[in-house]
């Protein structure tokens, strides 16, 4: 794995948006979210745009969320349901109401137990995974922002171990839970990720839109976009902040005007010495960067914005969820 | 009683005195010199009876654009038609984005209007399209609503600003002008405060003296304009007479003397404290008042965007309409949602939506408009207007027509014949009460 050798084996291309990604064991399928509400199933070994939807009682709006475990997936939309998934059968088999604003994004602990939540009803959940059961109902992100504007709960990530998870809004907050007790046990603040315009257009964007845990658990990146002058578009730097979980401080700042735009999704590297950042603005970017200060190994763009990205421990195979396609990357060292 | 209007006098926007007067002597002269503007068709005893209805207009401003699709037209299902839902109204078989839920239920005063089509998409000239009804030509400056408003239902020796706009956020922001009416109807502009900067009496002058002042410069003036009489001298006490109202009317732009109450209705933020400012101006008899709500140029997170700005409109705007008709004030003030045009279908990639004129939407509501109707259809998509287009010219029409105005009301400027509304406009029937 070399992270300056990555680059784009395959595209395939679509009329909708892609949101989220997930592979099955031998990477031959992909099951990928759509703004068309469907969650299709894709063949990974025909080149073009091989795909069939999942069928059963699906969503209604954006799939935004996916997560497996086994042959049980998880799916999260903007129509506030859950859906699980046989991924043998290709059908639904349960739906819930889980939320009452859009679902964010969705997580299982690594035990395959528990399924974890978000949603801009701001709320936190916790469910039981074989039976959806709600086991936890927690929140610490304010509803309204500070000027009276509905806020967004964007983010989600759970830790290697699975004993805790963090979530992160619109504003900067980031809360760091403990899985089984659900006590909140750290928090930060990245108020740079939230971009409200006071004067000249009088709202905001940006937020937090990406965690990711460090694989040895002690830090924690956030993604988000950078101070951006015209709030109409995404044209700021894209900006990962790092903390550490131990001392609760920020241990690392990176802005990059280079590809501007928001970090959809952070991945660390198995050792944990660099990051890769995915997102983008009209179009989308893939930047790699050193953990430990920050500095930039290797960039790439991608043919429309990223909006997420499913990747192998090794990186050989990294795939891509974009607008109105998906692609297949690698770091696969090149043979001379 | 209230003089009628029938020359021109002076700006009552953000000047001095000293100003005002050379402005008032200024006009006066031009009127006399070429009849610049004269009401030729409409009959100054129907607009007396215009202006003693006490009709008056609340122009929503949605600066930058807002999404038909996100409000009024939702096209939940397709492609174009983003994540949000529709929702049911209290009115049979019509549906709205689930953004405006409160709006969902308060459409019995209300006509959505789904089929604009204005054609051009940039903002300077759509904005100015958009504020005048018609196509700008480099010959001649046309008035704005408001200032045509203000000419219309506004009485010359009223105590109060005629045309009041309020644009706090800078970007977009145009001031709105009186183009061929002349500076006596150009706005009362608030950017920075919602109080007015410069009306207020200076502490060193009490208000006695600032009374027995005005009496001494009356009795004064009146002796002069009994040896002389001209146009120029009845527009220098006019204008006198109004900087005075102006000063006394600087409490309408307090909500601190609104009750808790009422202030809670409309919420803590700025779009819903100046909606309740111009419910104050409206009831003191102000007869245009326009609030600008900025930014919604969603070319990117057009969602997001949405979900801000939808929220603070859905809700100041149900809390104007309430109060408006609790205080039995609906049936004579129009209030008006508009904007410079609506967004694309389409969705970059930055899952925002850009600039789109072909066919988007507005609202009228309260004065002459006939509640619970929507006119108009795009199709599928939301692409085209596959039914009741209407065009700016039209919908100006339209809301003449629901203050009582004649549209087919023309001005000459010079030889030339200007109809109120642009020519071949039509009030749209189907909405008017």
């Amino acid at each position: 794995m070399d992270p300056s050798q990555l680059r784009q084996i395959a595209q395939r291309k679509c009329q909708d948006i892609l949101f989220c990604v997930e592979l099955s064991d031998d990477n031959s399928e992909a099951w990928v979210g759509s703004s068309d509400a469907n969650v299709y199933c894709v063949d990974l070994t025909s080149e073009s745009m091989a795909r069939v939807p999942m069928g059963g009682d699906g969503h209604a709006s954006y799939v935004t969320g996916v997560c497996r475990y086994g042959n049980v997936m998880i799916t999260s939309g903007y129509d506030k349901h859950l859906v699980w998934w046989d991924t043998d059968s290709r059908e639904s088999v349960r739906k819930i109401v889980a939320h009452n604003k859009w679902i964010r994004s969705v997580a299982f602990t690594p035990d395959g137990s528990r399924i974890i939540s978000i949603a801009d009803d701001m709320r936190v959940r916790v469910w039981e995974a074989s039976t959806a059961d709600l086991i936890g109902d927690v929140s610490d992100h304010a509803v309204m922002t500070q000027q009276n504007y509905p806020s967004m709960l964007y983010a989600l990530d759970v830790s290697p171990d699975g004993e805790l998870f963090a979530t992160a809004d619109r504003v900067g907050h980031i809360a760091v839970w403990e899985t089984e007790s659900l006590k909140k046990i750290q928090q930060f603040d990245a108020p740079k990720m939230y971009t409200w315009d006071p004067k000249q257009r009088r709202h905001s964007t940006g937020g937090i839109r990406s965690l990711a845990f460090s694989p040895d658990g002690k830090r924690l990146a956030a993604g988000g976009i950078g101070h951006v002058g015209n709030i109409d578009h995404l044209g700021g730097p894209s900006r990962i902040e790092i903390f550490d979980l131990e001392s609760g401080s920020q241990v690392l700042e990176i802005e990059d005007n280079k590809k501007q735009g928001l970090v959809e999704q952070i991945a660390w590297q198995k050792d944990g010495e660099w990051i890769l950042a995915v997102g983008g603005a009209n179009n989308g970017f893939l930047s790699v960067f050193h953990a430990g200060d920050g500095k930039l190994i290797h960039q790439v763009d991608h043919p429309g914005h990223v909006h997420a990205m499913w990747h192998d421990e090794d990186f050989l195979n990294l795939h891509i969820a974009a607008h109105e396609n998906m692609t297949h990357w690698t770091m696969r060292e090149q043979e001379v | 009683m209230n003089k009628k209007r029938d020359d021109e006098s002076v700006n009552l926007g953000l000047l001095s005195r000293r100003t005002a007067l050379q402005l008032a002597a200024a006009g006066a002269s031009s009127l006399a010199a070429n009849m610049s503007v004269v009401d030729v068709l409409g009959g100054e005893a129907m607009a007396d009876q215009v202006r003693r209805s006490g009709k008056r207009v609340i122009l929503l401003w949605l600066a930058g654009g807002a999404s038909q699709l996100e409000t009024w037209d939702p096209k939940p299902g397709r492609a174009t038609g983003g994540p949000f839902a529709k929702i049911r109204t209290n009115l049979p078989g019509v549906e709205i984005s689930e953004l405006m839920p409160k709006m969902s239920t308060r459409l019995g005063e209300t006509a959505i209007i789904r089929s604009l089509n204005t054609k051009i998409a940039d903002h300077g000239t759509a904005y100015e399209l958009m504020d005048t009804g018609r196509v700008a030509e480099p010959s001649l400056k046309f008035p704005h609503l408001g200032a045509l408003i203000a000419r219309e239902l506004g009485w010359l020796d009223s105590q109060v600003p005629d045309y009041v706009t309020m644009y706090t956020s800078t970007e977009g922001r145009r001031e709105g002008s009186a183009g061929f009416l002349g500076g006596r109807y150009n706005p009362m502009f608030l950017t920075d405060s919602m109080i007015p900067p410069d009306i207020r009496r200076l502490e060193s002058i009490s208000d006695v003296d600032h009374h027995e002042r005005s009496e001494l410069r009356r009795r004064i003036s009146d002796s002069f304009t009994k040896r002389f009489d001209h146009p120029v001298f009845d527009g220098h006490n006019a204008a006198y007479d109004r900087v005075r109202g102006l000063m006394s009317s600087d409490h309408l732009f307090n909500i601190d003397l609104e009750p808790q109450s009422v202030r809670d209705l409309y919420g803590p933020t700025q779009f819903g404290q100046q909606c309740l400012i111009a419910r104050r101006l409206a009831e003191a008899g102000v007869p245009f008042v326009k609030v600008a709500r900025a930014w919604w140029d969603s070319h990117g997170q057009n969602f997001e965007t949405h979900q801000e700005l939808c929220a603070d409109l859905d809700h100041c705007m149900s809390a104007l309409l309430d109060d408006l008709k609790s205080r039995g004030m609906l049936e004579d003030t129009l209030v008006i949602t508009l904007g410079e045009f609506g967004r694309t279908p389409k969705i970059n990639g930055s899952l925002g939506r850009d600039h789109f004129a072909s066919a988007w939407s507005c609202t009228l509501s309260g004065c002459g408009i006939r509640g619970g109707t929507v006119y108009g259809k795009t199709d599928d998509d939301g692409q085209t207007v596959v039914d009741g287009e209407m065009n700016a010219g039209d919908l100006f029409a339209t809301i003449f027509a629901a203050l009582g105005i004649d549209p087919a009301k023309e001005y000459m400027v010079g030889s030339r014949p200007v109809p109120i509304a642009d020519f071949d406009s039509t009030p749209c029937r189907e909405v008017l009460a």
